[in-house]
């Protein structure tokens, strides 16, 4: 094992703690408002009846995304046996669980009865998209868990093996396993591919389903189509892979050797997969203007020129791809882990850019022109702009979830996971 | 080691398997109610309207509608240019469609069709998730987002309970069904008696002062308006008529004669 000691300057103590301190205050603003949206519903949310989805539905499917994206790269681990990527197996499938929490808590808020969520599964119908994406998700929620267990095992057992105080612990989490022979270990690999060869369809019938939930929706002309949830998926492997990207150069503990290897690897993957996602895009802009359907044209229009233009222009297009690519291709950026890791953000920052352009620009036509001069109330309003507390509580939401990833680390041991894999790439 | 991860796996399975089978009832849900021998629609005559827009007003005034939460409503739109300018106005009740896009996608079947074409809402299964607005090409559904003309909590006109769905769901209370719900226009459905008879029309066709709101059977070809008395079916027949957006195949219950 190597040292995995660090050691600190006094700088980096105060940076820490005033990390915290603003995490910690963000947290706290943003819980009160997840208190207030149970307490008080949507009546404090500016969504209206032509824009029923909001802010909390593009941040549920960027989250949804993330977990898919990641869950996806991790099988390129577990079931194609990529070595150069095994150190990011653990934590990719552990943002693949955290991403699915952090999704589901933001759909349960965005939900007029929260309480009854369980009704989509005790009264499924089954001729809604919806219903049949939440039936899997439950699934999908239990093989990612059961797949984190198997790529965890061999170092639970290491460490409650190696006793001390938090021993316990670690006994309880390996469900009182305790062999670390040969078989044993060929044994976890097994279970590995079997839940990736399982996961793979459940993962992409996971996010195709809520892509699908929206293109199944002819009233909406911008929605409506085949190629939608194919975006959805190709976004949620580009978000998923920067994700992964960004965590590892920042709190991975590898050799900076093997640390620069694995997220180059990941961020080039990336980055061919997001060209690949803006030329789906392209196709989907280029044949709306050249049919010219009014409806349609309008959708684009207000993506690109209305309101929130800078949501496609600076975040999905300049800070979201261009920047990113040309920090990949660029040699000497591209060889460096805090770079890259940067990109890796900055593709993060650009798919929630491109999560709100798939959802709110496509609802601002409403279904009649005349709709919002109809009825006179603001609920009835033409446009959508978030409000104050739909931003607290998504900001709440990602405060709650750095949080458990911190804890996680401290619980969980993932940096042992990493460097088993590093070490298996050289044997 | 072993059995425990046996234990374990065989828990996980037999989960999975519980929650399939309550959720199998649910797919395999009773016939809904109404009568069978009906088909409620309506035969808007555009000739006879004169964009009053007391439809709207009665509707809101049946049904009780809160603030921002609307069934039928009256659109009017001016189009055009000088010297080809004209207006274009219709009252756009709830289609009632036979495929509708709403029963189809909402993930607890709370949106359902009734055996007389209606389209209701249970309150008590709908979680409130609005698909079914997002997938309604007539966007008539609204969310109750819980506002009230007047705040005050025990105000008289917040204690005038609406009479929708059996009056069950009539005084509204912060956290409790209807608010949180979608809701939407049911053909003003507690006007009908237990079987399935209308004990008087839908408000906005009765509200209606130039006779345009035509409301009744369309089954039965011998079936009249119930407010004005013509023959539902003659009125179809007689002149052209059309339903909205019909190439999206929903099937509307509500047709419209040209202006």
């Amino acid at each position: 094992m190597n040292e995995l000691k660090t050691t600190f300057s006094q700088g980096s103590v105060i940076a820490r703690l005033l990390g915290y301190l603003i995490l910690l205050a963000v947290s706290a603003v943003g819980v009160w408002a997840i208190f207030g949206t149970l307490r008080d519903g949507h009546i404090e949310a500016t969504t209206t009846q032509n824009v029923p989805w909001g802010l909390w539905v593009a941040l549920y499917i960027f989250f949804l995304g993330l977990s898919a994206g990641s869950f996806l790269l991790s099988t390129l681990v577990y079931v194609f046996g990529i070595k150069k990527l095994e150190p990011a197996g653990p934590l990719a499938l552990l943002q693949a669980l955290g991403c699915l929490v952090l999704g589901g808590m933001l759909i349960l808020l965005d939900l007029g009865h929260p309480a009854r969520m369980y009704k989509i599964i005790t009264s499924m119908n089954p001729t809604s998209v919806m219903a049949w994406m939440g039936f899997f998700y439950n699934i999908y929620i239990v093989v990612v868990l059961v797949e984190i267990y198997f790529a965890l095992r061999p170092q639970l057992v290491l460490k409650a093996q190696a006793g001390g105080s938090s021993a316990w612990w670690y006994r309880l989490l390996a469900l009182g396993s305790k062999r670390l022979d040969p078989a044993s270990l060929a044994r976890d690999k097994k279970w590995l591919m079997a839940l990736g060869i399982l996961g793979i369809p459940i993962a992409i019938t996971v996010h195709g389903g809520v892509g699908s939930i929206f293109a199944v929706a002819k009233a909406r002309p911008n929605w409506f189509g085949g190629l939608f949830p194919i975006i959805f998926l190709i976004s949620a492997l580009a978000s998923g892979g920067a994700l992964l990207a960004l965590l590892t150069a920042v709190f991975s503990r590898l050799p900076k050797e093997a640390k620069r290897g694995v997220v180059r690897t990941i961020m080039r993957l990336t980055v061919g997969i997001l060209a690949f996602d803006l030329l789906l895009m392209c196709s989907e802009i280029m044949v709306t203007y050249y049919g010219n359907i009014p409806h349609e044209v309008a959708g684009w229009n207000f993506a690109m020129f209305g309101p929130s233009w800078w949501v496609f222009w600076l975040i999905q297009l300049a800070v979201g791809a261009a920047i990113p690519i040309l920090i990949v291709i660029n040699p000497k950026t591209g060889r460096s882990a805090g770079w890259l890791g940067l990109a890796g953000l900055l593709v993060v920052v650009g798919i929630i850019g491109a999560r709100w352009n798939l959802v709110v620009p496509p609802q601002l036509t409403p279904t009649f022109d005349a709709l919002p001069n109809a009825y006179h109330h603001a609920r009835f309003a033409l446009g959508y702009v978030p409000s104050v507390h739909e931003f607290l509580v998504g900001l709440g939401v990602v405060a709650l979830g750095l949080w458990a990833f911190l804890l996680l680390r401290k619980l969980l041991p993932l940096d042992e996971a990493e460097l088993a894999g590093v070490e298996n790439h050289h044997v | 080691m072993d059995m425990t991860r046996r234990g374990f796996l065989k828990g996980a399975g037999v989960a999975v398997a519980a929650a399939t089978a309550t959720a199998l009832p649910g797919c395999l849900q009773e016939a809904s109610a109404g009568n069978g021998n009906r088909r409620w629609g309506m035969v808007i005559d555009l000739k006879r309207c004169i964009a009053c827009k007391a439809c709207g007003a009665a509707c809101r005034l049946e049904n009780k509608t809160p603030p921002g939460v609307a069934y039928g409503v009256f659109l009017d739109e001016e189009k055009g240019q000088f010297p080809h300018a004209y207006r274009l106005s219709f009252f756009r009740p709830c289609m009632q469609c036979e495929e509708s896009s709403c029963a189809k996608v909402c993930p607890t079947g709370a949106t359902s069709h009734r055996k007389d074409g209606i389209v209701g809402v249970d309150y008590e299964k709908c979680i409130g998730c609005r698909y079914c607005i997002a997938a309604c090409p007539y966007g008539a559904r609204s969310f109750d987002y819980g506002h009230n003309y007047i705040e005050a909590a025990n105000n008289p006109y917040n204690a005038i309970p609406s009479s929708e769905y059996g009056a069950e769901y009539g005084l509204r209370s912060k956290g409790r069904s209807p608010i949180g719900n979608v809701r939407k226009c049911t053909f003003c459905l507690h006007l009908q008696d237990e079987k399935g008879e209308y004990r008087e029309p839908t408000a906005c066709s009765r509200t209606c002062m130039g006779k345009a709101i035509h409301f009744g059977d369309l089954k039965d070809p011998e079936a009249k308006c119930l407010v004005h008395g013509e023959k539902m079916q003659e009125l179809l027949a007689r002149r052209g008529h059309y339903r909205l957006k019909e190439e999206l195949g929903n099937e509307p219950s509500v047709y419209y004669l040209p202006a």
